[in-house]
């Protein structure tokens, strides 16, 4: 790995990146660093303009709704964005190491040891026809510079089976069609834990689980982040998640990043964009006062056909001539809130309000 | 008389591995205008009963009857009112569109097969339902395929497409978990004042209680665990006061969407329910005993029946000792958050 000094400081200023600018990155602890980052496929921007710091030992929730750009931006966090989709500009860096100047084996050996991944579908995630056990010797053969003595590695997995509250003997012998679909994703975050990555990437976690098995993840990723002391970036669309599991979250919309910061600064901060007010004001809960919800107008934009100006100024109902004009950039408060509003950054003047 | 009555439904699907009933003599009554919530984890029944309602499915056991008769034996134009009268919204409203049909020819199906209106009038019947469901109605609209549409629009034309018939019931599986977020309210809202206007029932399949606190004020619900309704009442009532263990532990579960209460500890029994998540259901005693914290060997052993709760009119649950189970701690925790 290169040399943490070598790494170069982010270039934009009004972007989340910044709040390591003029500090030392090896006291911040940040890992992952995306600059500027946009990502196309063809014409359609997925990503565009996002920067991110991600910052060793923290809990990251990425939100938004469906084709904001929330999973391609976590893809790219591993270099995984395949044609046609790619990276037309800016960079994602690894402990300041460019991915997209990374060899192929360079990439390979980040994912493993250094980024893993359990996909959306953990369901599909595995060989039906090899068990469990088998998979993870194959892992363990293709990484013998982790584990120079794969019974450490086979203890080691039984050891993230508990963590993941499996027995190892349910498992190690078992096909993937015998586990359930909540079993599979905890099989999947211990495979994805075995060559200690530094950072663990989850796509969905909890989509599509009940809601039992649901508290269960939620309760594992919380401990597995206690216990090991992994950084973890999930990407979700369900606030409730974020609530429950982040310490920081990034909102996205139409491809932008429109707010990050704290997560009690994203559900209770005094500027917080209208899109994110929206977005939790339009959750049915079975606390909430039901005459308090309100949905939001109108619907995401088409990434072919985005409106001038602010992405969500057709749908929001504070937009002033001006958000539909000129988009807005993403301004900074001193504690690191980003919000990415005209209305919001002219009311909190230049202070950043808080 | 209800407008539609399950009584002692057993069903099972013919597979190799497990022949378990997924419907295991379940008994519920819907009235004229009125919303009957299902909740429960996948695997639950509810789909397969909402498909025992519509017909989809012919019970093995057990009557589903439409105006006190039996659908099963319903003959000509009496089947086909009752085909009319009670129709499905699906949860992907992409699968349940027809992508050769455009979206005049989705609704004008019905309308022409059924004989709703002359045929002449058929065109102006199309715009008023898309108006009704909240639609464009201009030209180029009726002219676009579904994979043209957006999430939301989808399923406002599944919804415009099963007013067109006339229906007395809808039942709704769940109808909004697909869409966005930001899409859902208004849906539901769709849905409830279409319910409103037209004196519909509903048959609403959900796993989200947030969704059918919403959407289902005033009605009853029923919970469901592997094919048994383990507890029922009014809406409110049930989320406030659950008397089931696994009322109990799904709400107790539900992640909140404020960091606050988010936080809060669950309780020691949702820990340990959680943990027995992969228990097979009791074949023999309650059959949600070797899940269940409060268990003792009585559950082990025989079947509790529903019976009425204590003090509260319309409220049963299934369970041998209802006066164990807690209330649901929504206690916000302000000092917990830095």
């Amino acid at each position: 790995m290169a040399d943490d000094t070598t790494r170069q400081a982010p270039v934009t200023s009004m972007a989340p990146a910044a709040e390591l600018n003029g500090t030392d990155p090896d006291r911040q602890g940040s890992l992952l660093e995306v600059t500027d980052l946009t990502v196309g496929f063809g014409k359609v921007r997925a990503v565009e303009g996002v920067s991110l710091s991600i910052e060793q030992g923290k809990v990251y929730g990425l939100v938004g709704e469906s084709g904001c750009g929330k999973s391609t931006l976590a893809y790219s966090l591993l270099g995984l964005v395949q044609p046609p989709g790619r990276t037309v500009s800016g960079a994602v860096r690894f402990r300041g190491q460019d991915l997209a100047r990374m060899s192929y084996s360079g990439l390979r050996r980040l994912r493993a040891q250094h980024i893993a991944v359990v996909f959306q579908a953990a369901m599909s995630a595995f060989n039906p026809v090899i068990t469990i056990g088998a998979q993870v010797e194959h892992i363990l053969d293709a990484h013998p510079d982790v584990y120079p003595d794969r019974r450490e590695g086979r203890e080691h997995f039984e050891e993230l089976l508990r963590l993941v509250r499996l027995r190892p003997e349910q498992v190690w012998r078992t096909y993937e069609s015998r586990l359930s679909g909540g079993m599979k994703q905890r099989v999947a975050i211990a495979i994805a834990l075995l060559l200690k990555p530094e950072v663990l990437v989850l796509d969905e976690p909890t989509t599509a689980l009940d809601v039992l098995s649901q508290r269960l993840v939620i309760d594992i990723i919380r401990d597995l982040h206690d216990t090991l002391g992994t950084t973890v970036v999930f990407v979700t669309h369900d606030l409730a998640v974020v609530a429950e599991l982040a310490e920081r979250v990034a909102v996205m919309y139409a491809g932008r990043l429109v707010e990050s910061g704290t997560v009690e600064e994203i559900f209770f901060g005094d500027r917080r964009h209208p899109y994110v007010k929206a977005l939790i004001s339009a959750m049915p809960s079975v606390t909430a006062d039901p005459s308090s919800l309100r949905s939001i107008p109108g619907q995401v934009p088409d990434l072919n056909a985005l409106p001038p100006g602010c992405r969500f100024a057709p749908r929001c109902g504070f937009a002033q001539p001006i958000c539909h004009q000129v988009e807005p950039e993403l301004q900074m408060s001193a504690s690191g809130h980003a919000v990415s509003c005209h209305v919001v950054n002219n009311e909190s003047g230049e202070d950043g309000g808080e | 008389m209800s407008l539609l009555s399950v009584e002692h439904v057993t069903h099972r699907y013919q597979t190799a591995r497990d022949d378990r009933p997924v419907l295991r003599d379940v008994s519920v009554e819907i009235e004229p205008g009125q919303t009957l919530a299902v909740v429960g984890e996948s695997g639950c029944g509810k789909t397969t009963l909402g498909r025992a309602i519509t017909g989809l499915i012919q019970p093995a056991a057990g009557t589903v009857s439409f105006d006190g008769a039996d659908i099963w034996k319903l003959r000509g134009d009496d089947y086909r009112r009752y085909r009319r009268s009670v129709q499905l919204i699906h949860q992907d409203p992409y699968g349940a569109l027809n992508p050769g049909l455009t979206v005049q020819e989705t609704i004008a199906g019905g309308l022409r097969h059924q004989r709703i209106v002359p045929r002449r009038d058929v065109r102006g019947e199309v715009e008023r339902l898309l108006g009704l469901a909240g639609l464009d109605t201009s030209k180029p609209f009726l002219d676009r395929y579904p994979h043209q549409l957006s999430g939301g629009q989808r399923q406002r034309l599944v919804i415009a497409r099963a007013m067109a018939l006339r229906p007395s019931l809808l039942v709704a599986d769940e109808a909004v978990s697909m869409l966005d977020v930001s899409m859902r309210i208004s849906i539901l809202d769709l849905l409830k004042s279409l319910g409103e206007s037209h004196d519909l029932a509903y048959l609403f399949i959900s796993h989200d209680f947030g969704v059918v606190r919403y959407f289902a004020t005033g009605g009853r619900i029923i919970v469901m665990f592997f094919g048994v309704v383990v507890e029922s009442g009014p809406v409110e009532e049930v989320i406030a006061r659950p008397r089931h263990p696994y009322t109990y532990l799904l709400l107790d579960a539900i992640p909140e969407p404020d960091p606050r209460r988010a936080r809060r500890r669950r309780s020691d029994a949702t820990r340990i329910a959680t943990e027995r998540i992969e228990a097979y259901p009791a074949e023999v005693g309650c059959v949600f005993a070797n899940r269940c914290p409060f268990a003792r060997d009585r559950c082990h052993t025989d079947r509790p029946p529903s019976q009425q709760v204590d003090g509260a009119e319309g409220h049963w649950s299934a369970c041998w000792y209802p006066e164990v189970v807690p209330a649901v701690n929504v206690e916000t925790v302000d000092e917990e958050v830095v």
